[in-house]
């Protein structure tokens, strides 16, 4: 089976995926509440598309194309608001966050629906410690070989968006000592991890076929991959932020993402596979040291912490957001950097305030609400 | 040899206690596989077989004992059920104060035509049909635990049982001291306030105990189960020392809980194991009480009187269902699941008793019978609706899984050995 044709998109369109958490309100613990959730969601008009993810206490938003970071915003605000006064209503709670900080993978029960039952039969355990949450963003380009280029070129840049985005501190009761704890789950699966060396749509197409005819993968959707190209929508699909406690922080990201995929097309660097040696090293450290962790270039052969990388990167990508009207993102982005901020410190702050897990999701589902 | 033990061994107490559990655990799991019928119906059985309606082995009088079990496992029910009522949720979702209180009542109407049309005084109606505005709270919240049941439906029987058992026992505590019938007016009225308002004050005042003492031990979760489980028995013993309704004050000290800790000192605490342990003690002696022999005696008002409240319950859920935004089958479900009565209308009847012993024979009858039919149809009723609801845990087929993953790994080697 060969791949659908990619469909290019001339310009660079953002979209994101935000996978949240459906919270009780009187433990604060996940609740399996998503089939109800969404039929009530379904009776109403929301911008988007609201999914089933793979267990029954996690929804997907997906939001619609858009050229710009301010209409992203606003849509994201739109169906925040929307999920939120309808959570009010069946009393859930919804919340960001990259990981549940206490409940029991084993304890969670598979959305039914063919595929995620599949999923769960080929899968065993690993699909339901799958109940984590991330974001995915989703940038187009014109043609398969950009999206290949863009996805090694990208590579380069993993570490900073999880270190940016990471909101999973805490994991199944305990705080891990990683910023992102979300990664580790992920990596588990075997079709995880870098697309292969390939630059060309038709190799590709060809390394897709080969796989299929070993039975080992359907879809593109089968690779769990931290960056893919997805061919039906014409974009490449940056998979490996936790969901942002917010919805700005999530149009923040997606924004920068944009401008990175912008400036990469315009500069075309060259791509080596050595960028490869140092991978697996530098998204381990993001996941670990978050925005302290010390990163290593391995074309430049230099070390220098992910704090620093990202506002070089910022001031690389100037020019780019004045014409695009979002300076003030970088800006924000320079600023929660500086201050070593991040979700996983968020939420760290509020355990050490509250001196409970409880506690601190409740504080998520406030801040998901209040949303600022 | 006088060290050897004499015969007819006399089991003690500890003993008697020891071979409840036991016997209920066992019977449990045996029902339990049934797949119909739930580990509460296996309890109830075994009480009710050792209990004086069939082998006569245990009285209730050899249970008197257990009184202090009982009464902290109704406390610690009582307690859980204050904190399923969120007002947050009522304020957000005015359908369901709406829901529960037609459905209740609805029922108190209903029951109370029907029983004066079966010639009952009106204060005995009147009570009977107070009774029957509950649902048992520990039936739906042990069914719950044992399926791990999960979700709107689950979640909703939990508040509208919550609900209706606020109303039950607020118009019980009313209707109590009018069962003295050699008193005034004045007498009367100063009574129901004095148990109404009472309660309701002390349950507070519990509240603002533990608030207190939560503030000082800190959010260690042991250190607020003890502090839970402690205040719990002393508001039992103390409302009952001076008079007042346990059950509304425990009540209320759950309900404030939920709803007045704006500094969120108290963390959530399940009862969990020690529950399990004091629930199936309540279902042996529940078993134990049950009497059947109503129904011979008084088919026609027995049947009556539960195919009444069924219907009343049915009909008030089902006419404000839409303001939830309830489909047709939750709306269904939630009305089987509020099948049962049982343990508090007991409680309740016995406190009749208590207070004018001549007035209870016929209200007794009545009630115990049909506690003891909704015991046998109400967690059945309970449980079935919440797998129908498909709240309950699910069982994957993981054999299924393991053939099609065997299937995918022999196609991959075939097309290996093609290769080769």
């Amino acid at each position: 089976m060969s791949l659908t044709a990619f469909k290019g998109n001339p310009s660079n369109t953002v979209g994101v995926e935000l996978e949240l958490q459906l919270v009780n309100l009187q433990n604060f613990n996940l609740t399996m509440e998503a089939k109800d959730f969404l039929r009530r969601l379904s009776e109403i008009k929301i911008p988007g598309e609201i999914k089933p993810e793979i267990t029954q206490s996690m929804i997907e938003i997906n939001s619609s194309i858009h050229k710009s970071h301010d209409s992203l915003l606003k849509e994201l605000l739109t169906i925040k608001n929307t999920l939120t006064e309808q959570a009010a209503k069946t009393h859930i709670g919804i919340c960001g966050g990259g990981a549940h900080p206490f409940q029991q993978w084993n304890a969670q029960r598979i959305f039914p629906t063919e595929r995620f039952t599949n999923t769960s039969e080929q899968y065993g355990y690993l699909a339901k410690q799958f109940t984590v949450f991330g974001q995915h963003i989703h940038i187009g380009c014109q043609n398969g070989d950009d999206a290949l280029y863009l996805c090694h070129a990208m590579a380069r840049y993993i570490p900073q968006f999880i270190a940016l985005s990471a909101a999973s501190p805490f994991h199944q009761s305990v705080d891990t000592v990683f910023d992102c704890s979300r990664l580790t789950v992920i990596s588990a699966f075997p079709l995880s991890g870098t697309p292969p060396w390939i630059l060309a749509w038709d190799e590709f197409d060809d390394y897709f076929c080969n796989l299929s005819d070993l039975g080992i993968v359907k879809s593109i959707k089968d690779f769990y991959w931290d960056i893919r190209p997805k061919p039906e929508y014409g974009t490449i699909e940056l998979r490996i932020c936790d969901t942002p406690l917010t919805v700005h922080k999530a149009a923040e990201l997606a924004a920068y993402a944009q401008l990175l995929v912008i400036w990469l097309l315009d500069n075309k660097i060259n791509l080596s596979r050595d960028i490869y040696l140092t991978y697996a090293v530098n998204r381990f450290r993001a996941a670990r040291f978050g925005l302290e962790a010390l990163f290593i270039d391995p074309i430049e052969r230099v070390q220098i912490t992910l704090a620093k990388d990202i506002i070089q990167t910022c001031n690389q990508l100037r020019n780019y957001a004045v014409q695009f009207n979002c300076e003030n993102i970088l800006d924000q982005i320079c600023k929660a950097v500086s201050n070593k901020e991040n979700g996983a410190k968020w939420l760290r702050e509020h355990h050490t305030k509250f001196q409970s897990l409880n506690d601190t999701v409740r504080c998520q589902t406030e801040l998901w609400k209040a949303g600022t | 040899m006088n060290f050897l033990p004499h015969f007819p061994l006399s089991l003690n107490a500890i003993a008697l206690f020891g071979l409840t559990l036991i016997l209920g655990i066992v019977s449990g799991e045996i029902v339990s596989r049934s797949k119909i019928l739930p580990k509460i119906s296996g309890y109830l059985m075994v009480g009710f077989l050792v209990g004086p309606s069939v082998f006569n082995i245990v009285t209730p009088s050899l249970f008197a004992y257990t009184r202090l079990f009982v009464d902290i496992s109704l406390g610690l029910i009582l307690f859980d059920l204050g904190r399923h009522l969120n007002f947050t949720w009522l304020r957000h979702d005015r359908g369901i104060f709406i829901t529960s209180f037609s459905e209740s009542l609805l029922t108190f109407f209903f029951v109370f035509v029907a029983l004066y049309l079966f010639h009952f005084p009106l204060l005995h109606a009147a009570i009977a049909a107070t009774i029957a505005v509950s649902t048992s709270p520990a039936v739906v919240m042990m069914i719950a635990n044992d399926l791990s049941s999960e979700g709107p439906v689950t979640r909703r029987t939990l508040i509208l049982t919550s609900l209706n058992n606020l109303f039950a026992l607020i118009l019980f505590t009313i209707l109590l001291p009018f069962t003295q019938t050699d008193t005034s007016h004045h007498y009367l009225l100063m009574h129901t306030s004095y148990r109404l308002f009472g309660s309701i004050v002390f349950g507070i005042l519990m509240f603002i105990l533990t608030i207190c003492i939560a503030k000082f031990i800190g959010k260690r979760k042991e250190n607020q189960f003890v502090l839970f489980v402690a205040v719990v028995i002393f508001a039992i013993g103390f409302s009952n020392a001076i008079n007042l309704s346990s059950m509304l004050a425990l009540f209320t000290l759950g309900v404030a809980a939920r709803n007045f800790d704006r500094n969120h000192v108290l963390i959530e605490i399940d009862f969990g194991l020690i529950a399990k342990l004091f629930f199936i003690l309540l279902f042996v002696i529940t078993g134990i009480h049950l009497q059947l022999k109503g129904l011979w005696q008084a088919t026609g008002v027995v049947c009556t009187f539960i195919i009444v409240r069924t219907l009343a319950k049915s009909c008030g859920v089902h006419l404000f269902a839409k303001m939830s935004n309830l489909t047709k089958s939750q709306t269904w479900l939630i009305c089987l699941a509020l099948t049962p009565m049982s343990g508090l209308a007991i409680g309740m009847s016995h406190l009749v008793i208590d207070f004018n012993s001549n007035l209870g024979y016929q209200l007794m009858t009545l009630v115990a019978t049909s506690v003891a039919m909704l015991n046998v149809i109400g967690p059945i009723a309970t449980q079935l609706a919440f797998i129908k609801a498909d709240e309950a845990i699910l069982k994957i087929n993981f054999k299924r899984g393991r053939n099609e993953f065997n299937g995918l790994q022999r196609k991959s080697l075939e097309y290996s050995g093609r290769r080769a």
